[in-house]
């Protein structure tokens, strides 16, 4: 830190200390009250942990274990106020008593739950003007899942959870109402504990070690985001802001909503009691889906045996005994065939005789899944604490993938005085990942697509005595991925600790009014190194090791200052005023090596050709913020709030910006003659606008050192410097000095009902937003000189529709049954592209890539599409004689397909009877398209199930050029070769043919919890469940899992490629509570 | 009540201190990357990719495959070969196509800095070989695609859609940067030499001006439909290289750089030895028929396999592969035997046979001595008596030609493409190609890049479909555009 930044630091304590001295508010002769609280629920006994405070001060206690409580309060209070979780809030005039005992009535409406809101500020639910949704822990760990969000899928609306893969550590991202940035974040603000963090990857996968670069997300390896460092197992609760207005207060980086994370502290404990508790957790897992495989044909060319071949167009695997060249049936080996390979492993027999393997199969294994947390918490009348450890360790499907982690947690608060409380929350988390590369970098290409007679498994992948020399069914565009997984290297270690520390005051000025004022510093800090290297003899060339990593450094400081003020019995006012300080620290490194001497020492040391880059970059943020709101008679609740934002990112001048929100809640149901309703118990509408902003990156146009890697080349053919010398050139992306904040504007009205005694509710939310000065990277034509333009250049907008709802069909005192259903409909549009720009690459190919078009949803897949007529109809080649006679060919590059689906259905259903509970999560997401790499290229391969006839003849669909159908009939006895034709010359051209629909029901979760009755031995409970994850699947994608994609950036989701498949698991959790 | 908003006025003067503009300007700014930078620095990559990104690599490989120097037998250069959509996506040239102008851009900033009026006002050697290096990128541009923008090009975040200029006038300013070129060169500069920044000549400007000239004899020679000026093409010629030492060659050393044609066999083995090329040297005992081919280092035949041009299996490991293109085989920005051929034949075609017949021996004997050919000039002479001396007297032009065709094999089969397409254009078919396809399907040009296509409505209209490469000459061979 420089000394503008320690000076700084000191300032604002001297701040903040003058704040607390002389803010005490002395008290004057107090009376003591003391009583039991109780719950009118027979079995539940004494309310542990019940708050009671005294009515206008910030006077307060909790009952202990027992339910008891004591508090001394002025003389001048009147009333006290009860309230705990799930309970109804009471209201007791004192009248002069010494002792009141009270019982608490359950809350079944839910209306005096507290959720917390931006900057930690707690708000009744009942008062939002906007939609928020939370998630309690135990729906959080029901199943296990050791990844967040994976734990979330199918249990919020409104909100896209996509996982890349089913590998330990793998990219998932979350987003909220849509996409509001083409090429940029789209994934919500994670805070936790009120400490905004780190949630996204900080390198696209596919920018191949530059942490500056857009990646293709096609080659290298998947790159885990920063969400994969939380534990769920350390979560209390998620309350997730959708909506601008929710997230307002956080200024510009909560445009994508913000994930609030509350951990365990202990705080809702039996008072006094110390908790202790244990919980394992063990899963298994299997590849989800095996593709449906021919059978029939031998690896090849228009059916000639070729062993080097990644094609499958040869002859019969049976008839391999009568090759010409490799058959055995007329060299002394009757029934068998030499294997080339196994004389280049030099067996010293070569002769097999035809089998059918299964490469897939064999290559993925059972993925085991354990995890262990140990905590302590106690909470007392003067603060609580919590403290925990766990660890996870996952061994993948695939060989050589695997996570480790290690989380530690501590926390505490405590109660100085009446006045101030202090607290702090320290996390430290330890994560290395193994993986494997998928797309143009997969190993997993053999295990995808090897041919069928070919016994991958069994047969060896190295020349005896030189492990180096790869053995393999094709040439080695692709690694053997048995050898790959076992010589080439593909890991992230990250070590992280993010926490707080505040301090609070809370102090009455007067009667019904009260001030808190709460100073918060918080840091997250982390280093990831990643490794990749593929080992000498990868690819049969010489091998490279790229080293990389990041430390990041961030530094929050929030001070708020809440005004509360109950003007009378009906009507209330607060205001809150606040300014927070973030500062970001960055540097990468990169080391690159190429050209080992040897194998086995893939180090860099071993590299014959080494460049190295580093960078450093700070990013500073400053908002100031106010809110105001008011409500009356629990009626109409009316918040505005302003947020202004000054960041470093952008250029002089347009460096600061503003952002108003308001909403309002009325809750029509307190109206005179709905109160008395039988049917309906509660009912709101809400209505809310917000604006807020993303900012850009601006740097001055600068040179950099050139790059010859892309196109044609694996590895980079030419670097710098060359033999001594180095050059640089202008950056090929150029920055507009106008470049000002985009904006987005969201509208947001939504309604929510409760019936029948809270038996059946609904929360209905619609929203749109317009984003406009969309900033990102328009391409250039490269007749400009330059690729790119930093620039405002965009507009898109957002509807979206949510339904949540939720059904308690039964509800006896044993047996209850609860469904609840999350519905969202999303539509991402985008309207205006900077001129001369009809799209923006997002990822993949030169072609298929995954693009951002106007006029279309976001995102769609562009590539080569079928030449059609008017009519849609696919047009032939009418050339007799030619090898394309009758068969479609390429029209023009265009949208091939949409992305997006119409809608995402979650639903869980819970049955619970006395100690048991089952429950069930199923996810259906309707529509939206893929570009399904690996299913295309089993065609390609010869492969496909659907290739397994190459005897008949066939026609394709489609019209001649003419406009009459085709009646061009391909293939049979007289025309062999058409089949492999329209397979390897014809359909592999044209992209439009590996796109698929991607709709699909999964069965995500299913759990059966026995947890048994409190105080089972001593003072131990016991629980234990048994859960099954990702488990039937029905979908329209053939032979792949959907949820099993590239690219953990705006591509991802949509465009696969030999990617690492999706798992399904089942496993057991036992907890253990004393 | 008071004390609070003496804490948040406090608060503010500390916010207002944190965030002014001289600190935030600090806070952003680039310390990874320099924003100026000498010309002596910028021009030393403006050879490297001119060598490998545009006359090395992508362009040479489609332009080898038409020319039937290389047959395309897997993957995009298979497509290439059979002509199933990569002549005419507007994809398959994008890459050399961003290279062409980004090089041409960093020229331009070389160029104004060097000019009148910049930064370095009075580097003239800098300048004049900055010009050279524009006319090598600007001409294989237009050689392959014809009318390309120009004139408003290279203006990022100015001009967004540059218009085409005609390949006549694109033509008549390369003539003027050649001729700008050389006068800078010979002036005086109290700039220190480039040394080793220049990876070419090492700071040596009397190769520039020597290249110059080749440059000049090379497209006036390319005009020769248009404006025939083959005295011009010999005094030019004269003025340039007068032995391989002098050639303007770009060297691989084999580690930080390889060789582009050893490297896309090594990245990708799309490439299998050519029937048609090889038709050629068997026709003439040519002793290059051993060291031109090997086989397939992965493949389990000992024999050379050659690909039927067109018509070959798509599938890699089989065919015999190229065994010139090794990871220091160099990329010449004008070679000393292109001198003596683009000589040979302007005497050839005044009828001036016995100095037609010095300069193609010249010119075999240097292509035989290429660095990854090592033949002798002995041996060079001995085929000249014995197989091309006939031949000549048969047909001067045919067979000088036929001898540039083979001694460009394999990394000047950009200019060997050329060469055909101006023949043709001339009617002379005399390298006679073999493709069955080239009957309908000879690309005629190469296509825009895809990044102008989508984002240049001027370069999306001349590309239409990209039907018109199969149909449509380039102006020097006739064409209109």
């Amino acid at each position: 830190m420089n000394i503008k930044g320690r000076k700084m630091k000191k300032i604002l304590l001297l701040v903040v200390l003058s704040v607390f001295t002389g803010g005490y508010v002395l008290l004057g002769q107090t009376v003591v009250i003391t009583g039991t609280v109780t719950s009118s629920v027979e079995a539940e006994g004494p309310v542990s942990g019940a708050a009671v405070v005294a009515k206008g001060t910030t006077l307060g206690t909790l009952t202990n274990a027992d339910g008891k409580y004591s508090i001394a309060v002025p003389q001048s209070v009147t009333t006290l106020v009860f309230s705990f979780i799930g309970m109804k809030k009471v209201e007791v005039e004192i009248s002069g008593r010494n002792v009141i005992d009270l019982v608490m009535e359950p809350d079944l409406l839910g209306l005096d739950e507290v959720v917390v809101t931006a900057l930690g500020v707690s708000r009744e639910r009942k008062s939002l003007g906007y939609a928020v949704q939370d998630i309690k822990e135990d729906v959080i760990e029901r199943a296990g899942n050791s990844d967040l969000s994976a734990a979330l899928q199918g249990k919020l609306a409104g909100i896209d959870i996509k996982q890349s893969s089913g590998m330990p550590g793998a990219s998932s991202q979350i987003v909220i109402r849509g996409a509001r940035s083409f090429t940029g974040n789209n994934t919500p603000l994670y805070v936790i504990d009120g400490m905004p963090i780190a949630s996204t990857a900080d390198i696209q996968a596919g920018a191949g070690g530059d942490f500056s670069v857009a990646g293709d997300g096609v080659t290298g390896t998947d790159i885990a985001n920063r969400a994969v460092d939380i534990n769920p197992n350390d979560i209390e609760s998620i309350n997730i802001l959708k909506g601008q207005a929710a997230a307002a207060l956080y200024g510009i980086r909560a445009s994508n909503g913000v994930v609030i994370i509350t951990t365990k502290s202990g705080r809702g404990n039996p008072m006094g009691k110390p908790i202790i508790s244990f919980t394992h957790t063990s899963a298994f897992s299997e590849v989800s889906r095996t593709p449906d495989y021919q059978s029939t044909w031998a690896q090849g060319n228009y059916g000639a045996f070729v062993p080097n071949l990644s094609f499958s167009w040869g002859p019969k695997i049976v008839d391999l005994p009568d090759d010409p060249v490799y058959g055995g049936n007329a060299n002394g080996h009757p029934g068998q065939y030499r294997v080339p390979q196994l004389e280049e492993a030099q067996l010293e027999n070569p002769w097999v005789t035809p089998e059918i393997s299964n490469g897939w199969k064999d290559f993925f294994g059972t993925g085991y899944s354990v995890s262990n947390s140990l905590s302590a918490s106690q909470a007392t009348e003067t603060g609580n604490f919590s403290l925990g450890l766990s660890q996870t360790s996952q061994n993948g499907i695939a060989p050589s993938t695997g996570m480790d982690r290690w989380n530690g947690k501590a926390s505490t608060e405590r109660k100085l005085n009446p006045n101030f409380n202090v607290g702090f929350t320290a996390n430290f988390s330890h994560t290395n990942i193994d993986k494997l590369p998928s797309a143009n970098d997969a190993a997993l290409n053999g295990a995808y697509a090897s041919p069928r007679h070919y016994n991958l498994k069994d047969w060896p992948y190295a020349v005896p005595g030189d492990p180096y020399d790869q053995i393999y069914f094709r040439s080695l565009t692709f690694d053997n991925p048995y050898w790959a997984a076992e010589h080439n290297v593909f890991n992230e270690k990250t070590d992280r600790f993010f926490g707080t520390g505040y301090i609070n005051y809370a102090g009455t000025l007067s009667e019904g009014m009260r001030v808190r004022l709460k100073y918060q510093i918080g840091t997250d800090l982390y280093t990831t190194h990643y490794t990749d290297i593929f080992e000498f003899g990868h690819r049969d060339l010489t091998g490279e090791i790229d080293n990389y990593g990041i430390t990041s450094r961030t530094l929050n400081s929030l001070f708020t200052f809440n005004y509360d003020w109950n003007i009378n019995d009906d009507l209330n006012f607060n205001l809150m005023l606040g300014n927070e300080f973030n500062h970001d620290f960055l540097k990468t490194y990169s080391e690159s090596g190429e050209v080992f001497n040897f194998g086995g020492w893939p180090h860099i040391q071993n590299a014959n050709t080494v460049t190295a880059n580093e960078s450093k970059n700070q990013y500073r943020t400053i908002g100031t913020f106010g809110s105001i709101s008011a409500d009356w008679r629990s009626m109409i609740f009316l918040s505005a709030t302003g947020r202004y934002d000054i960041v470093s990112s952008m250029p002089r001048g347009n460096r600061s910006f503003f952002y108003p929100s308001a909403s309002l809640g009325f809750v029509v149901s307190e109206l005179g003659n709905l109160q008395s309703s039988e049917w309906l118990s509660f009912a709101k509408l809400r209505f809310s606008y917000a604006e807020v902003g993303q900012a850009g990156q601006y740097l001055e146009n600068y040179y950099t050192k050139p790059n010859y890697s892309g196109g044609f080349w694996s590895g980079e053919p030419i670097t710098y410097p060359i033999g001594g010398i180095n050059s640089y050139i202008p950056n090929n992306v150029h920055y507009d000095p106008n470049l000002k904040p985009q904006n987005t504007k969201s509208y947001e009205a939504g309604t929510e009902l409760k019936f029948f005694n809270n038996r059946l509710g609904i929360d209905y939310t619609y929203s749109r937003q317009n984003v406009v000065d969309q900033i990102f990277a328009v391409p250039l034509a490269g007749s400009t000189g330059a690729s790119q333009l930093v620039i405002n250049g965009g507009k898109l907008h957002t509807v979206s529709h949510e339904v949540i709802l939720y059904l308690v069909p039964v509800s006896t005192s044993g047996f209850t049954w609860d469904i609840n259903v999350n519905f969202s409909k999303l539509t991402n549009i985008v309207d205006e592209l900077a001129e001369g720009v009809e799209s923006i690459f997002l990822g993949g190919f030169v072609t298929p890539q995954v693009r951002a078009g106007i006029g279309t949803t976001y995102p769609v897949i562009y590539g080569t599409t079928y030449d059609r007529d008017a009519d849609g109809n696919i047009i032939v080649e009418d050339i007799p004689g030619a090898f394309n006679h009758g068969m479609p060919r390429p029209g023009e590059p265009g949208v091939i397909g949409t992305v997006s689906p119409d809608f995402i259905l979650g639903g869980s259903s819970t049955f619970s009877y006395r100690n048991w509970s089952l429950n069930a999560v199923v996810e259906w997401k309707n529509g939206g398209q893929m570009y399904s790499g690996s299913n295309g290229l089993l065609y390609l391969y010869g492969l496909a199930k659907p290739t397994e006839d190459r005897e008949s003849t066939f026609i394709v669909d489609g019209v001649k050029p003419d406009g009459t159908p085709n009646d061009i009939v391909r293939g049979g006895p007289n025309d062999p070769d058409a089949i492999q034709d329209l397979y390897t010359n014809i359909l592999t051209n044209i992209d439009e043919f590996y796109i698929y629909e991607n709709s699909f029901v999964k069965l995500r979760e299913v759990s059966l919890r026995y947890k048994t009755a409190k105080k089972l031995f001593g003072s131990a409970g016991l629980g234990i469940t048994a859960f099954a994850r990702n488990f039937l699947l029905w979908t329209t994608l053939p032979n792949f899992d959907p949820e099993s994609t590239q690219g953990n950036t705006n591509m991802g989701g949509s465009f696969e490629r030999f990617s690492m498949p999706q798992t399904s698991s089942v496993g057991f959790s036992v907890d253990l509570t004393f | 009540m008071r004390k609070a908003l003496k804490i948040f006025l406090a608060a503010l003067l500390t916010i207002l201190w944190s965030c002014s503009e001289d600190l935030m300007d600090k806070i952003n700014e680039n310390v990874n990357d320099p924003t100026n930078i000498d010309s002596r620095l910028i021009i030393t990559d403006a050879m490297t990719s001119t060598a490998f990104s545009v006359l090395g690599s992508d362009l040479a490989f489609y332009s080898s495959i038409y020319a039937e120097h290389n047959a395309g037998i897997f993957g995009q250069f298979y497509n290439a070969e059979i002509r199933a959509s990569e002549p005419i996506s507007s994809t398959t040239y994008n890459n050399s196509w961003v290279s062409v102008y980004n090089n041409l851009y960093n020229l331009k900033v070389i160029r104004e800095k060097c000019a009148e009026g910049g930064s370095e006002e009075g580097n003239y050697h800098t300048l004049g070989i900055a010009q050279i290096l524009t006319v090598v990128n600007l001409a294989t541009l237009t050689d392959l695609m014809g009318d390309v923008p120009w004139s408003q090009a290279l203006q990022p975040g100015g001009i967004f859609t540059p218009p085409l200029d005609n390949q006549a006038a694109i033509y008549a300013e390369i003539t003027g940067l050649l001729d700008d070129a050389i006068a800078n060169l010979e002036q005086e500069s109290v700039f220190p030499s480039l040394d080793e920044q220049d990876l070419v000549y090492g700071g040596n400007t009397e190769g520039w001006t020597m290249l110059a000239y080749g440059l000049k004899a090379r497209y006036a020679m390319r005009l020769s439909l248009r404006t025939p000026a083959y005295n011009d093409v010999i005094t030019f010629a004269d003025q340039s290289f007068t032995e391989p030492d002098e050639q303007a060659v770009y060297s691989y050393n084999g580690a930080t750089t390889t060789s582009p044609f050893y490297r896309i066999f090594t990245d990708r083995n799309y490439f299998a030895a050519s029937q048609s090329l090889l038709n050629k040297l068997e026709e003439r005992n040519d002793p290059r028929v051993d060291i031109f081919w090997m086989p397939h280092p992965d493949g389990s035949s000992d024999d050379l396999i050659f690909a039927p041009n067109g018509t070959p299996n798509q599938g890699q490991d089989f065919y015999s592969v190229s065994a010139i293109s090794n990871p220091t085989a160099p990329t010449y920005l004008m070679s000393y035997h292109e001198v003596e051929f683009l000589k040979a034949e302007a005497y050839a075609r005044l009828n001036q046979i016995p100095a037609a017949e010095t300069a193609l021996r010249n010119a075999i004997i240097a292509a035989f001595g290429k660095e990854n050919i090592g033949l002798t000039e002995e041996e060079a002479d001995a085929y000249f008596e014995d197989e091309v001396l006939s031949r000549f007297n048969a047909d001067p032009v045919s067979e000088i030609m036929n001898q540039k065709y083979i001694a460009f094999f394999e990394e000047e089969s950009i200019e060997a493409y050329n060469d055909i397409r101006r023949l043709r254009a001339m009617g002379e078919d005399v390298i006679e190609l073999e493709n069955p396809k080239n009957t309908t399907q000879f690309p005629l040009r190469f296509t825009y890049g895809s990044s102008d296509v989508t984002t240049n409505q001027n370069v999306r209209g001349a590309y239409g479909d990209g039907s018109y490469v199969f149909t449509e000459n380039v102006w020097w061979a006739g064409g209109t555009r």
